[in-house]
């Protein structure tokens, strides 16, 4: 009986609603009552669920993780303010969440005087670097010309070595076909002997002009004051 | 006998009687919209949806451009130098020119009254900023130096000789500016940032390789002494031919001196503060170790 009389009462109240916030609208049908019929219009369902708001109960196991972390709370005062009942000083990272991060940042974010410092060891020790082998080059740069006649007269020498062996050969080959009275192979047998020979011969000639030479020195070392007396 | 009825008039009274438009009750126009197409349906239930016989091209899985069955793919056969190591580490500098700039000045879409930083920029629509992009901020570049006539007190990430030359030409303050990631981020969308109730962090130093570019002087580098930077200010302009004006002397000096602090973030706003968008308030920390923590300088 009282749940009827309670249901009238507010039925009577949203009549009475309704009629208050759309006057103009009321007055309008009345006029024209067909008109509403005509002009058909199919809003789209509000899909706000406004009746039964979701409040995420932080103990339910059907809550989502992310819903229960301080992070959400943060979330729900950052749109709602004060409104969303959350302790302002939850805001802030406790102390043992600040000391982790003071410790991360000490770790991985050095001051600015030590960053200057390692800045600067570091260009030091590339000026050093480039200094030592700029002055490497320096050195071998002023060795060069030396190097470079050394290498030139060392060249020279060897073409001319060479030269002469050929002269030579060539001089012992006609020699040899002047002896044999034809062409000689240098590999030929007599031939090779015969250089020997030469060679020896030249070696006796060789030793002898020394010793005229050592005797001509001892003896002249005693003559002069003959010659010039 | 007939009466003319008033012009209009039930067209009139059902405009009247309806609702407003909104995007409530708008839907698209019938023939708008295009229904996805249905494949495999009907007589062609059995057949192969138009992706034709068995292999790569039916499935959808081809491989990687650049793939060449499993011979050496032709961009790796040809050696290559190093020029291009790490490039997409490398942290990246939007362009803005002086020309846009003075652009959004004249169009009144940044305001030069009061001093320019990244969150004008963004908000001018100057430029798009992507911090997960590797994007650095932004770079002042010199193109339109020549027209450039507005005064302002900007501060980038990185500008060039000639852009600093031609805005201390027109009594103007430039800084460059560095900021980590993640504060970045906060910068460029600071409304999202604030709506998350998260403290306003520590804006971090620059890493090892960017330090000696911000306490360059000659980059109007924020670490540099400011001494030096006045110094280099008088020498930029004998090495331009212009004459420097005194910003002492200027109606808009307080504007011009604004500086933010090496750990700030926002004007006007210290690390460690909330801000509430709802309430319209702002928290401040009142532990010490807290105060001790985001007031530590360097």
């Amino acid at each position: 009986m009282a749940a009827s009389i309670l249901c009238g009462r507010t039925m009577l109240c949203r009549t009475f609603k309704g009629i208050s916030c759309s006057k103009t609208l009321l007055s309008a049908n009345s006029r024209s009552g067909l008109l509403l019929q005509t002009a058909s219009y199919n809003p789209k369902p509000l899909k706000l669920n406004l009746r039964e708001p979701y409040i995420p109960a932080k103990d339910s196991e059907k809550t989502p993780e992310w819903q229960k972390t301080a992070r959400y709370d943060r979330k729900l005062f950052g749109r709602y303010g004060s409104a969303a009942g959350i302790d302002p000083a939850s805001l802030w990272p406790s102390h043992e969440q600040l000391d982790k991060i003071i410790a991360e940042e000490n770790e991985w974010h050095p001051p600015l005087a030590v960053l200057l410092k390692n800045i600067q060891a570091k260009e030091e020790e590339a000026t050093k670097k480039r200094l030592e082998k700029e002055k490497l080059i320096a050195d071998n740069m002023a060795k060069m010309p030396k190097m470079m006649a050394d290498w030139r007269a060392q060249k020279q020498e060897t073409k001319k070595k060479i030269r002469e062996a050929k002269a030579r050969r060539a001089k012992l080959l006609v020699e040899a076909r002047e002896c044999f009275g034809s062409t000689v192979d240098p590999r030929n047998k007599k031939f090779m002997e015969m250089v020997e020979n030469l060679e020896k011969d030249e070696k006796k000639k060789k030793k002898l002009i020394k010793r005229q030479q050592r005797d001509e020195r001892v003896t002249g070392s005693v003559t002069p004051p003959e010659a010039s007396s | 006998m007939s009466f003319p009825k008033k012009p209009g008039g039930k067209a009139l009274e059902v405009l009247q009687t309806l609702p407003r438009i909104t995007l409530a009750n708008l839907r698209p126009e019938p023939g708008a919209t295009k229904t996805d197409k249905r494949l495999g349906r009907g007589q062609h239930g059995g057949n192969r949806s138009g992706r034709g016989h068995k292999g790569e091209r039916q499935r959808g899985n081809r491989p990687r451009l650049g793939f060449e069955g499993g011979q050496t793919p032709f961009y790796l056969v040809i050696p290559k130098y190093g020029y291009n190591d790490g490039h997409s580490r490398r942290p990246q500098y939007k362009p803005l020119s002086l020309k846009r700039l003075q652009y959004l000045i004249d169009l009144g879409r940044i305001d030069p009254t009061q001093p320019i930083d990244l969150t004008q920029l963004v908000n001018a629509r100057g430029v798009t900023i992507q911090p997960l992009k590797r994007d650095y901020g932004v770079q002042l570049v010199d193109e339109g130096a020549d027209s450039f006539a507005a005064k302002i007190n900007i501060e980038v990430q990185r500008a060039s000789e000639g852009v600093i030359a031609a805005i201390e030409r027109n009594g103007g303050v430039i800084n460059t500016h560095f900021y980590d990631p993640i504060s970045l981020g906060i910068l460029i969308k600071p409304v999202p940032f604030f709506m998350r109730g998260q403290p306003i962090p520590k804006r971090m130093m620059p890493g090892e390789d960017m330090v000696p570019y911000y306490t360059d002087a000659e980059n109007r580098g924020y670490l540099a002494d400011p001494e030096k930077i006045q110094q280099a200010r008088r020498a930029l302009a004998l090495k331009y031919g212009y004459t420097l004006p005194d910003i002492s002397k200027d109606e808009l000096y307080r504007m011009l001196s604004m500086r933010k602090d090496v750990r700030q973030i926002f004007f006007g706003l210290a690390p460690g503060w909330v801000v509430n968008m709802s309430e319209k308030k702002i928290l401040k920390p009142t532990d010490e170790k807290l105060l001790k923590y985001y007031s530590s300088e360097i």
